[in-house]
């Protein structure tokens, strides 16, 4: 440009000053360019002295259309729907971003991954919240930084859970894997909100080391981190002489009491616990640990061990104690004085009667015994009477249960009678039918009520005529349409089910008409005005149908004044056009090229994708 | 069922899930107040009906559908759900037994050695993934068998899958790879 070389001295010293707008050359001095366009921010002055930039946002993706509607629109009016996804998505994750302090970068990340999910139209049938909660937490874990889900969960006020679900399957989706967490990460972070003043640093390092030690004694596996830096801070701040209770350490880390306590104890089982503060900075033990639940599970078998010892030796002492007793026993007889004359007698009767009473035992015994096989007998006997009845209904309601009687040739003799029996079990007798709808109707009396109130409601409404037939959420599939051809039944379906708002089924219908039978000129004069504007990128598929059917492609006015003469020969071509290519269109306002010849499946097909499709562009 | 070691590995069945059909509209409020061991849950439009013999738990749903859940083989749940359906004949309704197919069986096996979750978790990424924030144990999912595995640093697994066999190849596929990642005994 002519800055570069001034015109009349030839030298190449030129100031250009951007305020003025003006070229100089400091040779000469003469004015080589005025009014040089600047790009500088120009500020307006309103009405009431309040100085404004003159301008307008303009995205930085989106169409680039002219924003015909005056200074200050921010809205945009009339903006294709991914974009609005992907710019109110944006809108969200900075918003979200700033709460957890994450750098710009982070959140262009995050914006990317955004993007790609819905690309992939993964956020479908999730709230808009948790995918950007998902994609903000991919971020943070792929950068490392110290932020848990359980913080965007709070922040949300989301289970943490179904976060968890979201941000798995976009993990999986997308490919990215993910580090795994490492507690040492959230150290510094939990430190500093614990507030150690200048010694800080020292308490975190003491922490690290305790965490690292924790690793090596396999305490952090299935672990949530959190739990352990916990119980780490707690130790550390004691050895450094801080005074930190469970309740500020759990404030901070977002555990329960039970849980670090249960740390603090797994951490004194392993034998790093017994060193001194001294020791323990210097050394570094050798020794590894089990996992506490593998010790948890060991320490159970040796208690069943020892219970088992202890039941034997229990067995054996027993056994030397009834050999002590009884030897007492006998010592005893000898010693004791024994009876002469009427006392003799008496001590007979008594052992008579002692005796007697034994025997009554088993009488009661059998007593027993008879009414337990007379009620067995019975029931035997119900048994049998059921299986007969059982047989009866058997032949009688036999072609009916075809699928049920020959079970399969070993059920049934033995578990056929077996399970009727079962079965009969199962079913109560008409007494006990009885109490039971009354106990149930008593329990469901509410629920019943309900249901009355609601009969008498419908009625009502019926004999007013207002009644409404609420349609419960069953997907009604839509009266059956008798249509007498293929044809008719494609308009029709298509009538009903308005897939796509941009397409003109008005006209897609008269062409089919048309590709049938030439059914006249009427159908042609029905044609509407609507452009169809759809532009296609991504069925690579159909876009070589399009070049291959280019030759093939119909043009059709639609705006009115289609006469008779110009209807009816575009129609006969699409007959004649034997390849199925799904209807495009270009961007054009007047001209209109549209593939007609389409099958039905291929129709409905399309418009089921292409109800997706939409957002592409 | 072991693929490398001279000790067998038992894998015991814990549930096996099945749903069939009888073909025929069931009046739940009969079934209801007719029946021994029967919870009806009217809001939720079921009734709850546990057998003790094969011991199930089977969902009625008024359409005819039913879902056995509780059984420890699949030869048991059939029987179950045969019972089942005789128990509802009797009732009076007109029952055809069909459709009967084992949606889902549950496992558990355990390993003789601890397993390092995390290397294992990295030597098999993506199939393998592992959350510590979210669940206790790394889940490996086996897309062509559909098969999921879910284990724990304990060295014990929980395996589902849509049938037995399923499963039990599903524990032949990851035994190998567990066994890699093993955490060797100090004690």
């Amino acid at each position: 440009m002519s800055s570069r070389v001034c015109r009349t001295c030839g030298g190449a010293d030129i100031d250009v000053d951007q305020a003025r707008g003006s070229a100089v050359c400091t040779g000469c001095g003469s004015v080589l360019e005025d009014n040089i366009i600047v790009s500088e921010v120009q500020f307006v002055e309103g009405s009431g002295g309040v100085s404004s930039a003159v301008g307008q946002f303009v995205s930085a993706e989106g169409p680039v259309k002219a924003p015909l509607l005056g200074s200050g629109f921010h809205t945009s009016v009339g903006k294709e729907s991914r974009a609005q996804t992907l710019q109110g998505g944006k809108r969200h994750i900075q918003q979200l971003g700033s709460q957890l302090q994450l750098n710009q970068h982070c959140l262009d990340t995050a914006f990317n991954f955004f993007k790609m999910v819905v690309s992939k139209h993964l956020t479908r049938g999730r709230k808009m919240e948790h995918v950007i909660a998902a994609c903000l937490y991919l971020v943070c874990r792929t950068e490392g930084t110290p932020h848990m889900l359980l913080d965007l969960s709070d922040l949300l006020q989301v289970n943490i859970y179904i976060l968890g679900k979201t941000f798995l399957l976009l993990a999986r989706e997308l490919c990215i894997n993910a580090p795994a967490i490492d507690p040492c990460l959230y150290i510094p972070r939990f430190a500093h909100m614990l507030d150690f003043g200048g010694k800080t640093h020292e308490v975190s390092m003491t922490a690290l080391r305790l965490v690292q030690r924790m690793k090596r004694d396999w305490m952090h596996t299935g672990r949530r981190p959190s739990g352990l830096c916990g119980a780490a801070l707690l130790v550390a701040a004691r050895m450094h002489k801080f005074r930190r209770t469970v309740k500020d350490v759990i404030s901070v880390v977002k555990v329960c009491q039970t849980t670090l306590r249960k740390r603090l104890t797994e951490f004194e089982d392993t034998p790093t616990s017994q060193l001194t503060i001294d020791e323990f900075m210097r050394v570094d033990l050798e020794q590894e640990c089990d996992p506490p639940s593998f010790t948890a599970a060991q320490h159970k078998v040796k208690m069943q061990q020892l219970e088992q010892e202890l039941v034997r030796k229990l067995d054996e002492v027993e056994g030397e104690i009834s050999c002590y007793k009884d030897e007492i026993e006998t010592e005893l007889e000898k010693s004791r004085p024994k009876l002469r004359g009427i006392y003799a007698a008496y001590s007979k009767e008594i052992g008579v009667l002692s005796s007697t009473s034994e025997p009554e035992e088993p009488e009661v015994g059998d007593a027993e015994l008879q009414a337990a096989t007379q009620h067995l007998t019975q029931n035997f006997l119900c048994q049998v009477i059921q299986e007969e009845e059982g047989r009866d209904k058997k032949t009688e309601a036999g072609p009916e249960k075809e699928s049920l009687g020959p079970l399969s040739g070993e059920e049934v003799s033995d578990s056929y009678c077996e399970s009727l029996c079962l079965c009969a079990q199962y079913i109560l007798n008409e007494q006990e039918v009885q109490v039971k709808t009354e106990l149930w109707m008593k329990q469901n009396e509410e629920y019943l009520k309900e249901q009355e109130e609601k009969e008498e409601r419908i009625k009502k409404e019926k004999e007013q005529g207002t009644y409404k037939e609420k349609k419960k959420k069953r997907m009604t599939k839509g009266e059956q349409v008798e249509a007498l051809t293929a044809g008719e039944a494609i308009e029709k379906m298509l009538e009903k089910k308005k897939i796509s708002s941009k397409i003109n089924y008005d006209v897609l219908r008269d062409l089919n008409r048309g590709g049938k039978g030439g059914s006249g000129p009427d159908p042609p004069n029905t044609l509407t005005h609507k452009p169809l504007t759809r532009r296609r990128r991504n069925k690579t598929s159909e876009a070589n149908d399009l070049a291959a059917n280019a030759k093939n492609s119909v043009t059709m006015t639609t705006q009115t004044t289609t006469t008779d003469t110009t209807a009816p020969p575009p129609e006969p071509e699409p007959i004649s056009a034997p390849t199925l290519a799904p209807p495009t269109v270009e961007e054009e306002e007047e001209e209109e090229v549209e593939d007609e010849c389409v099958s039905a499946l291929q129709l409905v097909g399309d418009y089921g994708c292409e109800a997706e499709e939409e957002e592409v562009f | 069922m072991d693929s490398s070691n001279d000790e067998a590995l038992d894998i015991i069945i814990t549930n096996v899930v099945a749903t069939f059909r009888t073909r025929c509209h069931l009046n739940l409020r009969t079934i209801a107040l007719e029946g021994i061991n029967v919870i009806y849950k009217p809001d939720m439009g079921k009734v709850l009906m546990k057998l003790r013999k094969p011991k199930i738990t089977a969902s009625i749903w008024s359409s005819g559908k039913i879902i056995c859940t509780g059984a420890t083989s699949e030869d048991d749940a059939k029987v179950g759900a045969r019972r089942l359906a005789r128990t509802l004949q009797k009732l009076g309704f007109k029952v055809r037994f069909s459709a009967f197919k084992v949606v889902n069986v549950l496992a558990v096996c355990s390993m003789p050695f601890a397993i390092r979750l995390i290397d294992f978790t990295k030597k098999n990424r993506p199939i393998a993934s592992y959350e510590p924030e979210l669940h206790p144990a790394a889940t490996y999912r086996i897309k062509h068998i559909k098969a999921t595995i879910q284990v724990f640093s304990t060295g014990s697994i929980t395996v589902t899958g849509p049938n037995v066999q399923n499963v039990a190849s599903a524990v032949e596929q990851v035994y190998p790879l567990l066994f890699e990642c093993q955490k060797p005994r100090c004690k």
